[in-house]
C-alpha cells in the first residue's frame, strides 16, 4: 500500500547539517498496524510527517497505491490528506471554538461526495462509537484530556482514510486514557481494516502494534512482528 | 472554491467570533462604527451648513432665480410690465420685486444704520416664507401705510444694556412702538411697527420691511425700478429651465439662477468643505484599516498552530483564507449597521436641536446614497485589512505553522 524508497531529511541549522532520515526505505501492508518507535530524535515524527504529506523529503520516493505522492501539487496534496489520510496529534490539536460535533464532521464537510445528512448520520455513528455522544454539543475545553484524544480520533475517521497516523496519541494521557485510546485503535483497525501509523515511545504499547519499526539517527534499525 | 468551501469557511468564521474573545470582537465593531461616524459625520454636517444656506438665501434672498440690475444700469427697469411678463410664464409660481434704501431708525435715544426693503407683501408670501417667521405682531397687508416689520435683532432686547448687546440694536422696540426713519434724502417719517420677525438668517433679520405703496411716497423712482426681482418656480420646474424661459421672452436684465449666484460666493467655502471631508475620509478610512489589520494580524499569529493543523487534515488554505476574511466582513457589516444607526441617532436628534450660528442653522444632511456610498468604502477598506494578513498566514507552510 505504502512504499518508502531511500527517504532522507536534511536540515540545515546555520553551517550545521542535521540528518533526520537518512536513507529509510520500507512497505506498509493494507489493514497493517505499524508502530514507529525510537528514542527522542530518531526520527519519528519527521517519517510520520513526511508520509502524512506535511512536510517534503529532501530525496526519495513515497508511493501511495502505485501514486508518486511527492509529485502532486499542493492542492492536489491538501485533497490527498482530506480524502485519504487521516491524523491524530499528541495534543490533540482540536478547533477551540468548535463543538465535539463539528470538530469530528469538519473533514466531512470539505468532501465533495458527502451529503449533509450523511455527515451528520456518521458523526454521530462515531461519537457512539467513542462514547462521547452525549458530549457531541461540547467545547473542547469542557473534556478532559483522554476524551480529546478520543474526539481527535472521531474525526480522524470519520472520512474514512485509506491511512491514520497517529502521532505520539498517549504521551499526554495517563496509563487508563491511553489504554482506552490504543483500545479504540485496535478496535478501529480490526473492524474496518484500518491502516495505522501510530509513532510512540512507550515500550507497553508494543503489544497493540502488528509490526514494529525502530529508528536510530534517521535510520531504520530494526523492522519486525511484534 | 466551491459552495462547500466557503460554507465551511463561514462556520469557523462564526464560531470564532462567537466562541472566541467577545470584548475584542465588540470593541472592534465600535471602532469600525465610529469611524463609520466620523466619515459620515462631517460631511454631513457641512452639506447640511450648504443646505441650509441655500435655502435661507433661496428663501430670504434671491428666490430660484434673481432678475437684476445688467451691469452699468442702477435698476432693473419698466417693472410692472416685466412683473406681469414674468408671472405669465409657465413654471413660474411668482415673481416679486424689491426696492431698498439705506436709512437711518430713530427709537427713543437709539439710532441705527438698516436697509429699508419695500415688497408687496402678497406676492411676497407667494415667493418667501418671511410671512411665517413673525415672532410678533402681524405681517405686512398690500394696502398698509405708515407701518414696518423689524427683523427681531433690530428690535432688540430692553433687558441687555447697549454696551452688553452683541450686535446694535433699537434697545427693546415692541409691536405698537413708533421709530422714526430718516432715508437720508430728507425725507423722515414715523413707522408703527406692525410685527417682529426672526428667520435666523442675518441678513433678513438685520432689516427692516415697508410696502411698495410707502416707498413710492419716499422715492418715487421705485415704482418703475426695482434693485432686483426675485421669481419662485412652481414644483417640478428647475431653476436653469425658468432662467432659460425668461431670457427666451426677452426679459433684458441679467438673469442668475440660486446655483450660479451660490457658485460665485460659495465655492471657496464649499471648495474648504470638500477638502476637508476629503481628509476626514480618509483618516477614517487609514484607521479602520489599521485597525482591522492588526485585530487579524494578531488572531491569525495566535492561530498558526492551528491553521498548520486544519491544513493537515485537509482544509484547503483558501477555506482558511475566507475564514478570517468572512471574519473582518462580519465585523465590518455589524460596524457599519452600528455606525448607520448612530449617524441615523444624531441626525435625528441635531434635527430637534440644530447647530445655530448668528449667520445660519444647520442639521446634519444625510442621504442614502451618502449612506452606501461610505459603508462601501468602509467594507472595501476591511474586506482588504483582513485578507491581506489572511493571505499572508494561509500560505505559510504546515510545518512553519504547526511549530509556531
Amino acid at each position: 500500500m505504502i512504499q518508502i524508497q531511500d527517504l532522507h531529511k536534511v536540515y540545515r541549522m546555520g553551517n550545521v547539517e542535521v540528518r533526520a532520515l537518512d536513507g529509510v526505505t520500507l512497505d506498509i501492508e493494507k489493514g497493517e498496524f505499524l508502530g514507529i518507535m525510537g528514542a527522542s530524535g530518531s526520527g519519528k515524527t519527521t517519517l510520520l510527517h513526511m508520509l502524512g504529506l506535511l512536510d517534503t523529503p529532501s530525496a526519495g520516493k513515497i508511493i501511495v497505491d502505485d501514486l508518486d505522492v511527492l509529485t502532486l501539487t499542493d492542492f492536489e496534496k491538501t485533497m490527498f490528506r482530506l480524502y485519504k489520510l487521516g491524523y491524530v496529534f499528541q495534543d490533540y490539536a482540536l478547533v477551540p471554538d468548535l463543538t465535539v460535533m463539528e470538530n469530528v464532521a469538519l473533514p466531512a464537510m470539505l468532501r465533495k461526495d458527502r451529503e449533509e445528512n450523511q455527515i451528520i448520520d456518521d458523526s454521530h455513528t462515531i461519537l457512539k462509537k467513542i462514547g462521547l455522544f452525549d458530549r457531541k454539543d461540547h467545547l473542547p475545553r469542557e473534556l478532559s484530556g483522554g476524551q480529546q484524544q478520543r474526539v481527535s480520533i472521531a474525526r480522524a475517521i470519520v472520512n474514512k482514510p485509506d491511512i491514520l497516523f497517529a502521532d505520539e496519541p498517549c504521551a499526554n494521557l495517563d496509563s487508563e486514557n491511553s489504554k482506552m485510546v490504543l483500545d479504540l485503535f485496535r478496535e478501529i483497525n480490526e473492524e474496518m481494516r484500518q491502516t495505522i501509523v501510530m509513532v510512540s515511545h512507550e515500550d507497553w504499547h508494543k503489544g497493540y502494534f502488528h509490526r514494529i519499526i525502530r529508528l536510530g539517527d534517521g535510520k531504520v534499525l530494526s523492522d519486525g512482528r511484534a | 472554491m466551491g459552495k462547500k468551501e466557503l460554507k465551511v469557511a463561514f462556520l469557523l468564521a462564526l464560531r470564532s467570533l462567537q466562541r472566541g474573545s467577545r470584548s475584542s470582537a465588540i470593541l472592534t465593531v465600535l471602532i469600525v462604527a465610529m469611524c463609520f461616524t466620523n466619515m459620515i459625520f462631517l460631511p454631513a454636517l457641512f452639506n447640511g451648513i450648504g443646505q441650509s444656506i441655500t435655502q435661507q438665501v433661496v428663501d430670504y434672498e434671491v428666490g430660484n432665480v434673481l432678475v437684476s440690475p445688467k451691469s452699468g444700469d442702477q435698476y432693473v427697469s419698466d417693472v410692472p410690465a416685466t412683473l406681469d411678463l414674468i408671472n405669465g410664464m409657465p413654471g413660474v409660481e411668482r415673481a416679486t420685486a424689491h426696492f431698498s434704501k439705506g436709512a437711518t431708525l430713530k427709537y427713543r435715544e437709539r439710532v441705527l444704520g438698516a436697509t429699508v426693503r419695500a415688497i408687496s407683501p402678497n406676492d411676497e408670501k407667494l415667493v418667501s416664507p418671511l410671512y411665517t417667521k413673525m415672532v410678533a405682531g402681524t405681517y405686512l397687508g398690500d394696502g398698509d401705510t405708515g407701518e414696518v416689520i423689524i427683523g427681531k435683532p433690530v428690535a432688540g432686547d430692553a433687558s441687555i444694556r447697549q454696551e452688553d448687546e452683541f450686535q446694535p440694536s433699537l434697545g427693546g422696540v415692541r409691536v405698537g412702538d413708533s421709530i422714526t426713519i430718516d432715508y437720508g434724502n430728507g425725507y423722515v417719517k414715523d413707522y408703527r411697527v406692525k410685527g417682529i420677525y426672526f428667520t435666523g438668517w442675518s441678513q433678513a433679520d438685520s432689516a427692516v420691511y415697508i410696502t411698495s405703496t410707502d416707498m413710492a411716497l419716499v422715492d418715487p423712482k421705485s415704482v418703475d425700478n426695482a434693485d432686483d426681482i426675485t421669481v419662485k418656480a412652481k414644483p417640478g420646474y428647475s431653476e436653469s429651465f425658468i432662467k432659460d424661459e425668461l431670457v427666451q421672452y426677452g426679459v433684458t436684465a441679467k438673469v442668475q439662477t440660486t446655483a450660479d449666484l451660490l457658485s460665485k460666493s460659495m465655492g471657496r467655502a464649499l471648495q474648504s468643505f470638500a477638502i476637508i471631508n476629503m481628509v476626514s475620509l480618509i483618516v477614517s478610512i487609514i484607521i479602520t484599516t489599521v485597525v482591522l489589520f492588526i485585530v487579524i494580524t494578531i488572531k491569525t499569529l495566535n492561530s498558526r498552530r492551528q491553521i498548520g493543523i486544519l491544513k493537515a487534515i485537509g482544509v484547503d488554505k483558501e477555506v482558511i483564507m475566507h475564514n478570517y476574511g468572512f471574519q473582518v466582513i462580519i465585523l465590518a457589516v455589524l460596524g457599519i449597521v452600528l455606525g448607520i444607526i448612530l449617524t441615523s441617532l444624531l441626525a435625528v436628534y441635531m434635527s430637534f436641536h440644530p447647530i445655530v450660528t448668528p449667520e445660519w442653522s444647520a442639521t446634519l444632511y444625510l442621504t442614502p446614497l451618502d449612506l452606501v456610498t461610505n459603508s462601501l468604502i468602509l467594507f472595501g477598506a476591511a474586506i482588504v485589512a483582513g485578507y491581506v494578513p489572511a493571505y499572508q498566514v494561509s500560505r505559510e507552510d504546515i510545518q512553519t505553522a504547526m511549530r509556531a
